[in-house]
């Protein structure tokens, strides 16, 4: 396989590009609280705007899409046949493990994160895979795959665009579906024209090509292709793939061998529910009336078919999802990672999705990252939410994201992870506030006060005594100047 | 290594969550991948198509040779392959090629050479349906192969009226998909990315140019 690489069309990346000074193998959430990853973003004037721009714009779209049709009627049947498929998880798999297994898929079983790295990495060593492309997985970013890969000599491309300057830059994405939200095109240029070893024009057409080209490379002599999966089909033992690029479907079909991480909570009964599900996931990610790739595969290539992987093999990824099952944070397992979530919540659009200190941001990120990775190291998620609601209004599935963060928040007090000083203060707030007496007493005190510290209304950015509110925005103490 | 039985003993141990119950198809409610009561399909599908940026051609079947051929020139395509599910107009396609001085590969024979597909300049197939409402192209790993609609940077599909179907109801609920293969596929328009500043850019890793030949029923 290895002989005719050098000779393939497109132009190899340099050696060495994908081996950034920064490599994110560490998450940086036992490290760090939330306040200084979000001051991080805070401190990135674009960042901000960039986010709050690219998630407006999304949400406009996805309320555009759906004029004219019923949609909440729709979200109701989406809702319905998530929580049917995950009340009978187990059920669903078995059917879907036959059916793969009928049309020559190869299955593997991983419990934990890491049992899902040595699977992926014992493939390849079997199979003496040196070089692998991979289209976007965010499973494979739960279990940390490249860096897995990596220790045993795989070379690894990621062939989404916004993924290959993630990886370029030893970055993380920052968005479910659009990972370099976060950077602006000079940063992507000043990168390319590195690899490239001489200055890009400045266009992210030109920029685009350049990927194009390296990535073409890979595709073309890659030894395995590694991707996600976007739902699996219980019927048919079918794998869904979106994508926009084309590179989902070129990653599973021109490598010799596929290789699929997916997480168990992605089955679907029926292929007829994609015609439910389909348009709610593309409608909520991207606006889009449909992905323009969708790409649903079961087995590798049959007799007579001009191109396809000789093997594919599955790998079902539980890592803390059937814990959940049967209890009163179920239906987080229902969500079908659109981001729509992130485009609408108010401290997504501020503080971005690294913020959240591991893979999923936003709403569905301050849900998960505590379930999935643990009270201890994540409890603190749950507050960074302001309870709005506009998740559940805006989640294609209707997932009561809000309820969820309430409930952590109480399993966070009922755990002991709120300080004493602080339950005190609420306790004594509670009983105040619940007084119009007192309400009225307190509020004209601390109204009064601000105004001794506002000049002409505004309490500014500059004062010591409310920094920590007043670091990113003035507060406005009285609209009109007196 | 975690085993099947012992995977799904640990998945079937915990409690059981509310089954509200697998909905009905037949009250299935309305969405933006359905046609609307008394919509023609080709119209529909011409408009759902050109909105993501595909070129489409409404033709007679004595045309479409000719259009394909139109189509290579305008694109200047040189390394031009057809796939099989183009019957019944593959000879044709080919006779139009030759007058305009092109040549055109099987599919099936290039794609064994990944190196010789990676570097097709056009691929023109057939399809198993279309999806009006969504705009969409269905092709299979049978017919048009995994890889034949977005190998090249140009991709031409020839549909005929009868392959349209309305929505994805339609299309998931018929037999089209069964004889598919071991992958069937939708694609709607040119391959794109947004990811940079949003700006969006055709033709990122699949075809810039698609080009969608509607042909009239006879």
């Amino acid at each position: 396989m290895s002989a005719t690489r050098e000779d393939v069309g497109g132009t190899p990346l340099p050696p060495g590009w994908a081996k950034p000074a920064h490599q994110p193998d560490a998450f940086e959430l036992t490290t760090t609280t939330f306040e200084e990853r979000a001051a991080k973003t805070m401190a990135r004037p674009f960042a901000r705007g960039a986010i709050a721009n690219a998630t407006d714009h999304a949400a406009a779209l996805t309320t555009a899409r759906f004029v004219g049709t019923d949609h909440q009627a729709l979200r109701e049947e989406a809702r319905r046949i998530r929580a049917h498929a995950i009340a009978n998880l187990p059920d669903y798999l078995d059917q879907w493990i036959d059916q793969a297994e009928r049309k020559g898929t190869i299955v593997h079983y991983a419990s934990d994160e890491s049992e899902a790295r040595r699977i992926v990495a014992q493939i390849c060593t079997d199979q003496q895979i040196t070089r692998v492309v991979k289209s976007k997985s965010m499973a494979s970013e739960e279990v940390s795959l490249n860096s897995a890969l990596e220790a045993v000599g795989v070379d690894i491309y990621e062939t989404d665009l916004g993924e290959f300057v993630v990886q370029a830059m030893g970055d993380r994405p920052g968005h479910v579906i659009a990972p370099i939200l976060h950077r602006t095109k000079d940063e992507v240029h000043e990168l390319f024209s590195a690899m490239a070893g001489h200055e890009l024009p400045n266009e992210a057409e030109a920029l685009t090509a350049f990927a194009r080209e390296g990535l073409r490379h890979a595709f073309l002599t890659a030894d395995a292709g590694i991707s996600g999966g976007n739902f699996l089909i219980a019927e048919t033992g079918d794998v869904l793939i979106v994508t926009n690029e084309g590179n989902g479907r070129l990653t599973t079909s021109l490598p010799p061998i596929h290789i699929a991480l997916v997480g168990i909570e992605k089955v679907l009964p029926r292929r007829r529910d994609l015609a439910v599900l389909l348009p709610l996931l593309t409608g909520h990610g991207t606006g889009q009336q449909i992905t323009t790739y969708v790409s649903v595969s079961a087995g590798p290539r049959r007799q007579g078919e001009p191109d396809g992987p000789e093997q594919m093999h599955v790998v079902l990824l539980d890592a803390g999802r059937s814990a959940l099952l049967g209890g009163e944070f179920e239906e987080a397992l229902h969500c079908i990672r659109c981001g729509a979530c992130q485009n609408v919540c108010p401290v997504y659009r501020q503080v971005g999705g690294h913020a959240y200190g591991w893979v999923y941001g936003g709403p569905i990120g301050a849900v998960l990252t505590p379930l999935f990775r643990g009270q201890e190291e994540a409890g603190e998620l749950a507050q960074a939410t302001t309870l709005c609601g506009a998740c559940d209004d805006v989640c294609p599935v209707k997932i009561p994201l809000h309820d969820l963060l309430l409930g952590l928040r109480r399993r966070s007090d009922a755990d002991g992870h709120v300080p004493r000083h602080e339950q005190l203060a609420f306790a004594l707030w509670a009983q105040v506030w619940s007084r119009p007496l007192l309400y009225r007493a307190t509020t004209a005190v601390a109204r009064g006060s601000l105004r001794t510290l506002a000049r002409d209304g505004v309490v500014s950015a500059k004062n010591p005594l409310l920094r920590r509110w007043t670091a990113g925005r003035d507060l406005i103490v009285d609209r009109r100047p007196r | 290594m975690t085993d099947r039985a012992s995977f799904l003993a640990a998945i079937r141990s915990t409690p059981r969550g509310l089954d509200p119950g697998l909905p009905d198809r037949r009250d299935a409610p309305d969405a933006p991948t359905q046609l609307r009561e008394g919509e023609n399909r080709a119209d529909r599908l011409q408009a759902e198509a050109e909105a993501a940026s595909t070129v489409v051609h409404r033709v007679t079947a004595n045309d479409v040779a000719a259009t394909v051929a139109s189509v290579l020139v305008e694109t200047n395509s040189q390394r031009i392959a057809l796939t099989t599910d183009l019957a019944p107009f593959v000879e044709d396609v080919q006779a139009a090629m030759s007058v305009a001085g092109l040549t055109g590969s099987i599919y099936a024979e290039v794609a064994s050479n990944r190196a010789q597909a990676g570097a097709l300049d056009a691929t023109v197939t057939g399809c198993i349906a279309a999806v009006a409402a969504s705009g969409s192209i269905v092709t299979s790993a049978a017919g048009a192969g995994r890889a034949g609609a977005l190998i090249a940077p140009t991709h031409i599909c020839v549909v005929r009226d009868e392959q349209i179907v309305g929505g994805l109801h339609e299309l998931f609920d018929g037999d089209v998909l069964a004889e598919a293969g071991s992958l069937f596929a939708l694609q709607s328009g040119p391959s794109r990315s947004a990811d940079i500043e949003k700006v969006l850019i055709l033709g990122v890793h699949g075809p810039g140019n698609v080009h969608l030949v509607i042909v009239a029923p006879d």
